[in-house]
């Protein structure tokens, strides 16, 4: 294609989250030599969800903690659909990466009185394990990992968005990425060695979601459409104590932390009655997958507050300890006009975090050779259901190792290969489609998809609702491809961008919807009501969604219990 | 003679009003700061009637229903939407603050937001960071030891220790300080500035670091610290309550101390 600005780098990292950084920060630890480069769609350091981490980053280093523990935790708690030897790798991992982003990285986490490092109690955890920094422990691993980036002349594409991944032009490997310069409304094809996709999922297409507005599983859609597989597709996690303040805020679905029912909080329906104990005996200290479910059964039945949520309130409790242990809390609902220490706070259950994700190797390779893949965009670490302080140890654990991965690959097989001009081609003109078509109501389009995956496709689901969003999905990408935008201007376009971004999102909740019908069973985060039971654990499979031409298709595959079967323990 | 107005291109001028339907009760107006590169044009001023019955608490808030609503070509930053990225840093109602944070009903009558001063405009609401992001690049931010850690475990800091570095860690970059301060105005290629400022003492203050003296000895200049005039805008405008204008002083107390 004439007039395409083209770049070369020795390795392209898509996402500057926990996963990005890091894996640029081993890459030029193993080989300084490599040209690096990190694309993000906002600033470096500023986008993703890593930044956005309250509770903090599970490592089995405390007193009487072991790997071990950790790994069996961790399984349980994914209802033993986990990749068992990738689970292995992150506990494994935790340990080291804790001790390097402290030592090496300079983050510092909060202390014991002997200082040593301090661990928190989070849910399902059978030994206290999670390193925090106060309840707001993303600020410090992406402040410190930024920093180290800009010290390294790690070159940056910052507000450039990824489009698509360009296969050669035989189609045995990646060639490069296809990429908008936001700033300008350009595309630059950049061919690189070796690309790393950790763009971060972020399940932003449910009504009430905790990612940040930037999220729209451009990762997944362009996985999808580069021919991989995804697995466990179905399994999006809810966290039940997502802010709601109106309607019209985007301040609402996001988090306050689970460490509020942890000390003891109590969650109240509309008339201020407790109702967890109808669900599990545990109560609010059950797990986020269950008390996300009796809050939805309870909105459902309309015993709600004035937004249509129920509440939290810690009033019963200690109030100079709701403030001192909860500081950053307190001070985000006082944001919103809600009194942590002594009101009642309105939450929802909302959309946190996509267990599933591109299938890849225990180091980061991808079906498509030159393609690795870390963090959220990936699937099988957490099975089905991730435990609180698991999502960072994820990212930061396999960020480090795709980028040592990629660095040995592009020394031994990497090497730029033209790409396939014809797919750059096809690519540009599916995004500069919506300049030729009239314009329309985007963000109808938008709040249709928002309410759609709520009702049908979220906390609870059946054959039926599954088949109705299904129907609507279909009906929604087809509009979708109809509707134009208001404005010619490429430059800073984000009507544009909200476009693309509809785009990906109504692509991946495709995959999820499809996935979530061929699961006929209840566990983790997937509970049909027309199959409450949770199934077999023996017989346990995964599924695999592709993107077969313009259809979803899905199989299964039966779960390698390669390190421990259900019924055995390894702690 | 000196010139004291603008030059032509930069003046601001009058542009578009979006009127609230007839009927609408609770009216409050934005005058929205306008600049696109592309057209040639010079600034203008657009002037947006929300009906508050339909619009959420926070400036961020009414910034995405214009944009969604009435004028979907606005353009401006935003990510987290819970005052933790630093994103959405503008000038609303004469003060530098994120607009995820910052209630519209802490602003008497009408709502005027301007991008973050004495920047330049890439378009709108959206500033060009990168001279104030190469100075914090300058302080070199990052933990410096000569000592090795202890073997496969952390560098041990007392809780102490550790509160010293409280009101410095938790700052977002968001440059609100830096933009507000008159000196930075006028030096902002030579002197630091009240945010990078900020983060050179987290380095200087933390007790794992051994690099304090070449820290200060980097600082020791007229320019890039001794441009703090203690006027204490920085402090004032911190959408996260901290306090660079200590963090400045605690630096100039210890350049005295180790004359």
């Amino acid at each position: 294609m004439s007039g395409l600005e083209r770049h070369q780098t020795d390795l392209l990292i898509l996402g500057s989250g926990g996963a990005g950084l890091l894996a640029a920060l081993h890459a030029h630890d193993k080989d300084p030599s490599l040209e690096i480069t990190i694309a993000v769609k906002g600033l470096l350091g500023k986008s993703g969800c890593t930044r956005m981490v309250q509770g903090g980053y599970n490592v089995a280093l405390a007193p009487g903690d072991s790997l071990q523990r950790h790994f069996m935790d961790t399984i349980e708690g994914g209802k033993w659909l986990n990749h068992q030897e990738l689970a292995w790798r992150l506990v494994e991992g935790a340990v080291e990466r804790i001790v390097e982003l402290e030592n090496r990285w300079g983050c510092f986490f909060d202390r014991n009185p002997d200082g040593r490092l301090h661990f928190k109690a989070f849910a399902g955890q059978t030994v206290d394990r999670t390193v925090h920094k106060g309840d707001l422990t993303g600020i410090e691993i992406i402040n410190r990992l930024a920093e180290q980036v800009w010290a390294r002349g790690i070159k940056r594409m910052e507000e450039h968005r990824a489009i698509a991944l360009i296969p050669s032009r035989d189609g045995q490997r990646l060639s490069g990425v296809l990429m908008l310069d936001i700033r300008t409304g350009e595309f630059r094809f950049v061919a690189a060695k070796a690309v790393l996709l950790a763009t971060g999922g972020g399940p932003t297409m449910y009504l009430y979601h905790t990612p940040s507005g930037d999220k729209s599983c451009d990762g997944l859609a362009m996985a999808l459409r580069a021919g991989l597989k995804l697995r466990d597709m179905e399994m999006v996690q809810f966290h039940p104590t997502g802010l709601i303040a109106g309607k019209d805020t985007r301040i609402t679905g996001t988090i306050i932390e689970e460490g509020l029912r942890g000390a003891g909080g109590h969650i109240l329906d509309g008339s201020g009655e407790r109702f967890m104990h109808k669900y599990d005996p545990r109560n609010e200290r059950a797990t986020r997958d269950i008390v996300s479910r009796g809050m939805y059964d309870q909105m459902k039945a309309g015993r709600t507050g004035p937004n249509g949520g129920v509440f939290i309130t810690m009033k019963h409790l200690d109030p100079a300890m709701v403030r001192k242990q909860f500081k950053g809390m307190v001070t985000r609902c006082a944001d919103v006009g809600f009194d942590l220490v002594s009101g009642n706070v309105e939450v929802v259950p909302t959309a946190h975090y996509m267990m599933g994700g591109v299938e890849y190797a225990l180091d980061c390779r991808t079906s498509l050779p030159g393609l690795f893949a870390a963090g959220e965009d990936t699937g099988g670490v957490h099975g089905a259901n991730r435990l609180g302080g698991n999502g960072v140890a994820n990212s930061t654990v396999y960020g480090g190792i795709a980028g040592e991965a990629m660095a040995a690959f592009a020394k031994s097989d990497g090497g730029i290969v033209a790409p396939d001009e014809a797919a750059i081609e096809a690519a540009v003109a599916d995004t500069m489609r919506p300049f030729s078509r009239k314009s329309g109501d985007l963000n109808a389009l938008r709040e249709r998809l928002y309410k759609l995956m709520w009702d049908d496709v979220g906390i609870i689901r059946s054959e039926e609702s599954l088949k109705r969003g299904e129907k609507a999905l279909d009906d929604l990408a087809a509009e979708l491809a109809e509707t134009g935008l208001p404005q010619t201007t490429r430059a800073f376009n984000l009507t544009w961008a909200d476009w693309l971004s509809l785009d990906s999102l109504i692509l991946t909740s495709r995959a999820i919807a499809a996935a979530a019908l061929r699961r006929d069973d209840s566990r983790g985060a997937h509970y049909r009501s027309d199959f409450p039971e949770t199934g077999s654990l023996e017989k346990s499979e995964n599924t695999v969604v592709t993107l077969e031409g313009n259809r979803i298709a899905v199989t299964t595959t039966p779960v390698a219990f390669t390190r421990v079967r259900p019924g055995q323990t390894l702690a | 003679m000196a010139e004291f107005t603008l030059p032509q291109n930069s003046k601001i001028t009058e542009g578009k009003t979006h009127k609230a339907p007839e009927g609408t009760k609770r009216v409050t107006k934005f005058r929205i700061y306008r600049w696109d590169p592309d057209s040639g044009a010079n600034p203008r001023l657009d002037t947006f009637e929300i009906d508050r019955d339909q619009c959420a608490p926070m400036v961020l808030d009414a910034l995405i229903k214009i944009k969604t609503e009435i004028d979907s070509t606005l353009t401006f930053r935003r990510s987290c939407r819970e005052g933790i990225c630093g994103s959405c840093s503008m000038n609303i109602d004469g003060t530098n603050t994120l607009a995820c944070l910052k209630p519209i009903d802490e602003v008497k009558g009408t709502v005027d937001i301007y991008p973050l001063p004495h920047m330049p405009v890439i378009k709108d609401l959206v500033p060009d960071l990168s001279v104030p992001y190469a100075q914090y690049t300058s302080i070199q931010p990052w933990l410096q030891t000569e000592s090795p850690p202890p073997p496969d475990s952390e560098r041990r800091q007392s809780p102490e220790e550790r509160a010293k570095l409280d009101g410095l860690w938790e700052c977002v970059l968001c440059f609100c300080c830096s933009t507000s301060c008159p000196s930075y105005w006028w030096n902002g290629d030579r002197y630091l500035g009240p945010a990078i400022l900020l983060q050179a003492y987290r380095w200087i203050a933390d007790s794992r670091d051994e690099a304090t003296g070449e820290r200060l000895d980097a600082l020791e200049d007229p320019f890039r610290l001794y441009r703090c005039h203690t006027i204490m805008n920085c402090t004032r405008t911190c959408p996260k309550s901290l306090n660079p204008a200590k963090a400045i002083a605690e630096i100039k107390k210890l350049m005295v101390a180790r004359r």
